[in-house]
């Protein structure tokens, strides 16, 4: 939305600084996105007189003497007689008008904005010197007209002004971002805008007296001359419809340039024509939009006689051709104007072909109508309308002021048509809200001490009106204020408010402590501290960030994935879709499906990295995962698990990548003092699909399994289109906390021996280990095993091992042990 | 293997039966070839599973309990300079630490909820406008994966409860990751982090709402910092503001310089009450920012996109 100061302070007088005044707009009301700077926008532009006009034979241009009204402009040559030449090619030019002249050097308005701004100068036309140019409307950027110049109204000005003077075109624009405003209808006209401009500079606004208007049609004779009605089928859908029928009497000529003409090109709109742009600059003013049928052609669309405004819902199916030509099929959320059933506009939206205005138009139904916001939302989506009257009207406008606001409107147009008859239909008229806040309760939840006059102040400044009860306070805010120490007065004020009627936003009383807060300045109030206890640990956070720690140290890196997935990446990993919580309105195909485990996001991700390339690296991710199988909470929510996934990928190794995977694992687990046990794959669930159950283990924890890790299935590696080095893991991560322990056990020795053994075996490498613990455990003995090395030159296996014992042994065990083969 | 020739076969049975196309009246052949098409695809898609099945066949099973297989090298991890941490990450963690020091509990948020945590336990009137504005996804079941940590909102307040009945306040901080339907390009993801807070007790105002916040810039910064406020809507919180602070030097700020920083207001009473606390009671204030936003302003990253694509190029550069 665009503002024009100079027509803001019409309404409100301001003694800041445009600086101040903005920064505090931006701080107290609404977010300020951009501010245009217009002063120089028509610098050397003039008001001027054609003095005479001479036609150039065998062309549409004309030599004309203009009188430029002041003494020197640089650069420009006068005539004997002190004028000044310039070659027009407008088909309206004549001796005697009041026209705009564009100085040579000065630039065209319409292009000030453009990456080079076109500079008018002094040229030879048709052998013709030209100083400058007049004017049409759109290079002075005031509408998309170039049928001809600019004609200025002799009554506002004479040669030699300023354009920008006569129009106050010296201007600053404020971009308004629309969304800050989405709960403030009331915002979306310049007059409620001005309103909070000087509540916040603390000045009472005076309200523009409306309502004076001569043209009251309901208590006037004319009224109910002629036969219109209203039927409204439900107020819920409108609560007001106000409609006005104007005759014409005369022919309003837009002959010359106006200051309305100024302001709807400043506020992003285009003059159009006299009746459309007395409705737009209402709407800009007020915030309600209005809209005008040609009433004969309202009429002859429904065959009745007399006219019958019927606002309804639209029945499916229903079509209708709008102004813009587009062929609509009607939805039953619409909200449509019919004459007498026949549907003629899409409420609130966009009027209908078949009842558009025209030259011909005789009488005119001006409509001033409030709709549902909540219908008008779903008619804004389904149909794309985005016009600055929807815009409005889906901020939910006040029904309180339809009626004046048509009159205003009829009032605008009095020079060529009468009102000749009028309804106003308001079933269920709005009741102003009374809310009541003590000014105790204003100062505890803002944390300030403001005084009862100056709240009160505050707020009957932007249209509030107070009632004041005194009374004590209760006992336990007396506690509350000794430990606050805030210096109120012992006696509280109730304030009774009464809410304009504009303002349908407000409620309760949090709702008035924000008006009071805001408009006096959150920046007034001071930053404190609470004192408060201490914070207790969250023991899944503390473990992801060890994890991240103790991951990175073994060079690995950490990756964020999208939680959702496609159905080709599911599939790839051998996952079932129908296991995955479907996202219905999904941005793409690739983004379908919440995600059942971490594991093939990984390995997508992969792929992308192989082919950077990076030859050896490992990925790990820590993120929530969910499966329809695994059901509801008590919340009745879905079950979520947090997942550490893990892939290992080389690109020029061969070997077993299942022991890499492993080892990754199992020394993460063990830096969490947990022993986990490695036993064959037999998990059906989701998460070991991708793996390859002959080339991959459970990670048993008390028999718990906690995670699965090994090589993937070749089926799953060709999809992925990945190097044969690979392997992985994922963990509930649930699980490794719950088996997790902050320290194990340790035992300082005294004196140690270690010793590396070789056995000769056909068993596995865990069935050697476990026989070796045994043989120590009869002699009472315990050693740390680790492995050296595995050597097959055949058939038999040779695995060495290295034992580090806390104490003296004997030869006796190590030939014992040696002399063992399993 | 047998299966598969026999696929084979039936594939190239069914080339020779199409081969009769010819031989059919021609008003008859479109729908011949539909046909027989119809069991190519079939077959073909059968030869593929077949294939994929096959490949899945000849594997050596291994010595799961092994440390290395025999004859191979026991593996290794590698340097710890390749290693990295995700900068969002590293940067949660860093915000958390912070609130936690000032008192603040943490309670990670949900990535699929429903429409009460999201919209109705927050004072989202039924079809209000405001739902639209965060452009949730929606899965069949019409759950939401969360447009906003609040989410959690309800749920930390109705846990927390008992705290205020014992003279304690609640103080907690939500982090986690957050959606929302939009395309993606520089400046938006569909997928980003926020962390929410959310404070009550019988005396707090909104002059601490103010002071916690610039507190936790200030250390965040590590420096002193200017605050401002520009008034904000949003259904849970009234009244409800946007919180900025002045650009940090480490930043390169300048004098005047300001950044927006999250959105934040006093607890709505409905909220409070749809928790089981009576708002006449007690006060609250919540408050949430995006993270994402941190860290770019910290690396001067120029594009999110960045942080979902899983590129080693880009992940490290945070060691």
């Amino acid at each position: 939305m665009k503002i024009s100061l100079n027509w803001l302070k019409k309404y409100v007088k301001i003694d800041v600084s445009d600086e101040d005044l903005i920064k505090l707009i931006g701080a107290r009301l609404v977010e300020v996105e951009g501010v245009i700077d217009e002063n120089a926008k028509y610098n050397n532009i003039y008001i001027v007189q054609v003095k005479s006009c001479e036609k150039i034979p065998d062309t549409h241009l004309t030599l004309c003497q203009i009188d430029v009204g002041i003494k020197d402009v640089a650069g420009v040559e006068k005539s004997d007689s002190g004028l000044v030449q310039v070659v027009c090619g407008a088909p309206n030019v004549r001796e005697g008008m009041l026209a705009v002249w564009i100085a040579p050097g000065a630039i065209v308005p319409a292009s000030v904005h453009e990456d080079a701004p076109f500079v008018i100068g002094k040229r030879k036309m048709r052998g013709y010197e030209s100083n400058g140019m007049l004017a049409g409307a759109d290079e002075l950027d005031f509408g998309d007209d170039y049928s001809g110049i600019v004609e200025i109204d002799p009554a506002t000005a004479s040669a030699g002004d300023l354009l920008a003077d006569v129009f106050e075109l010296k201007d600053l624009i404020l971009e308004i971002e629309n969304k800050s405003l989405t709960h403030r209808p009331d915002c979306f006209g310049l007059i409620g805008l001005a309103r909070e401009v000087a509540g916040i500079l603390g000045v009472r606004f005076n309200e523009p007296d409306f309502s004076s208007s001569e043209l009251d049609f309901l208590k006037t004779p004319y009224a109910g001359q002629l036969p219109l009605s209203v039927d409204i089928a439900d107020s819920s859908i409108c609560s007001r419809y106000t409609a006005i029928v104007l005759e014409k009497h005369g022919e309003i000529k837009k002959k010359y340039l106006t200051w309305q003409d100024t302001i709807l090109s400043k506020s992003g709109m285009r003059p159009i024509d006299p009746i459309v742009d007395a409705t737009n600059y209402l709407m800009l003013l007020t915030g309600q939009p209005l809209h005008a049928f040609d009433y004969d052609k309202f009429v002859a669309v429904s065959g009745a006689s007399r006219p019958r405004i019927v606002v309804r819902l639209a029945r499916e199916g229903e079509k209708l051709i709008l102004l813009d030509g587009k062929d609509v099929v009607l939805q039953c959320n619409d909200i449509v104007i019919t004459s007498n059933d026949v549907p003629v506009a899409l409420a609130g939206a966009m009027g209908g072909a078949s009842t558009e205005i025209d030259e011909n138009t005789h009488k005119i139904i001006l409509e001033s109508a409030t709709f549902s916001l909540y219908n008008l939302r779903k008619t804004q989506m389904a149909h794309g309308i985005f016009s600055e009257a929807i815009t409005r009207f889906t901020k939910g406008q006040p029904a309180c002021q339809t009626m004046m606001v048509a009159e205003k409107c009829a009032e605008m147009l009095s020079g060529g048509f009468k009102i000749v008859g009028g309804v106003d239909e308001y079933p269920e008229p709005e009741k102003r809200n009374v809310v009541k806040v003590t000014v105790f309760e204003i100062n505890v939840l803002l944390g300030t001490k403001y005084s009862k006059d100056l709240i009160i102040k505050t707020l009957e400044n932007v249209g509030f009106e107070i009632k004041t009860i005194e009374r004590t306070r209760q006992k336990e805010q007396e506690k509350l204020s000794a430990k606050n120490n805030d210096g109120i007065n012992k006696n509280d004020s109730e304030l009774e408010i009464v809410v304009p009627a504009w303002r349908t936003d407000i409620h309760i009383k949090e709702d008035v402590i924000e008006e009071v807060g805001r408009l006096l300045g959150y920046e007034n109030i001071v930053p404190t501290l609470p004192s408060h206890g201490t914070a207790v640990k969250n023991e899944m956070l503390e473990l992801k960030t060890s994890t991240r720690d103790i991951l990175k140290s073994y060079g690995a890196n950490e990756l964020l994935t999208y939680s959702f997935v496609s159905e080709r990446l599911l599939t790839l990993a051998k996952q079932d879709a129908k296991n995955s919580y479907r996202i219905i309105n999904s941005i793409s195909p690739e983004l379908q499906y919440v995600r059942q485990s971490i594991v093939p996001s990984l390995l997508e991700k992969a792929y992308l990295n192989q082919k950077l390339p990076v030859d050896n690296f490992a990925l790990f991710e820590m993120n929530k995962v969910y499966q329809k199988e695994w059901g509801m909470d008590k919340e009745g929510v879905p079950v979520e698990r947090t997942n550490l996934g893990f892939v290992v990928a080389e690109r020029k190794t061969s070997g077993t990548a299942f022991y890499k995977a492993k080892m990754f694992v199992e020394r993460y687990l063990a830096e969490n003092n947990i022993l986990a046990k490695f036993v064959p794959l037999k998990e059906k669930s989701a998460w070991a699909e991708p793996f390859e159950p002959k080339r991959s283990a459970e990670i048993l924890v008390d028999d718990e399994c906690i995670g699965v890790v090994g090589e993937f299935k070749n089926s799953v590696r060709h999809n992925f289109k990945l190097a044969e080095y690979l392997a992985g893991f994922e963990l509930d991560l649930e699980k490794v906390l719950k088996y997790a322990r902050s320290h194990r056990d340790i035992k300082i020795s005294k004196e140690h021996e270690s010793r590396d053994i070789t056995i000769k075996t056909h068993s596995t490498y865990g069935e050697v280990v476990e026989a070796v613990e045994k043989i120590l455990a009869e002699e009472k003995l315990v050693a740390k095993i680790t492995p050296i090395a595995i050597y097959q030159p055949k058939d038999v296996k040779h695995i060495s091992l290295h034992l580090e014992f806390d104490t003296k042994i004997n030869e006796e065990i190590m030939h014992k042990l040696e002399s063992f083969t399993k | 293997m047998v299966e598969l020739d026999r696929l084979k076969l039936e594939l190239k049975n069914l080339n020779t039966e199409y081969a009769k196309i010819r031989e059919i009246a021609p008003e008859k052949r479109a729908e011949f070839g539909r046909k027989i098409n119809a069991q190519k695809q079939d077959i073909l898609e059968r030869i593929k599973m077949a294939e994929q099945a096959m490949l899945d066949v000849e594997v050596e099973p291994l010595d799961i309990t092994a440390p290395c297989a025999p004859n191979e090298e026991l593996p290794q991890v590698y340097s710890v300079f390749d290693g990295s941490r995700h900068p969002l990450m590293t940067e949660l963690d860093r915000v958390v630490e912070i609130y936690q020091l000032m008192g603040f509990d943490v309670v990670e948020s949900r990535q699929l909820d429903d429409e009460y945590h999201m919209f109705d336990s927050l004072n989202f009137a039924k079809e209000h406008p405001a739902r639209d504005g965060y452009d949730t996804f929606r899965t069949e079941e019409d759950l939401i994966p969360p447009a906003h940590t609040s989410t959690m909102q309800h749920r930390v307040l109705k846990a927390n409860r008992k705290k205020l009945e014992q003279g304690k306040e609640i103080a907690v901080v939500v982090p986690g990751r957050v959606f929302r339907n939009e395309d993606v390009d520089a400046t938006h993801e569909h997928t980003f982090y926020q962390c929410e807070g959310v404070y009550v007790s019988r005396d707090c105002n909104m002059g601490q709402m103010l002071g916690i916040l610039r507190e936790f810039f200030e250390k965040y910064y590590g420096q002193k910092l200017e605050i401002r406020t520009q008034p904000g809507y949003f259904p849970f919180t009234e009244p409800s503001l946007e919180f900025l602070i002045e650009k940090p030097k480490t930043l390169g700020g300048k004098k005047g310089d300001f950044l927006e920083m999250l959105g934040c207001g006093m607890i709505h009473p409905n909220v409070l009450k749809m928790a089981g606390i009576d708002p006449k009671e007690y006060h609250g204030f919540a408050w949430g920012g995006g993270i994402d936003r941190l860290v770019m302003l910290k690396y001067g990253l120029d594009d999110v996109r960045y942080f979902e694509s899983g590129n080693l190029n880009f992940l490290k550069e945070f060691k």
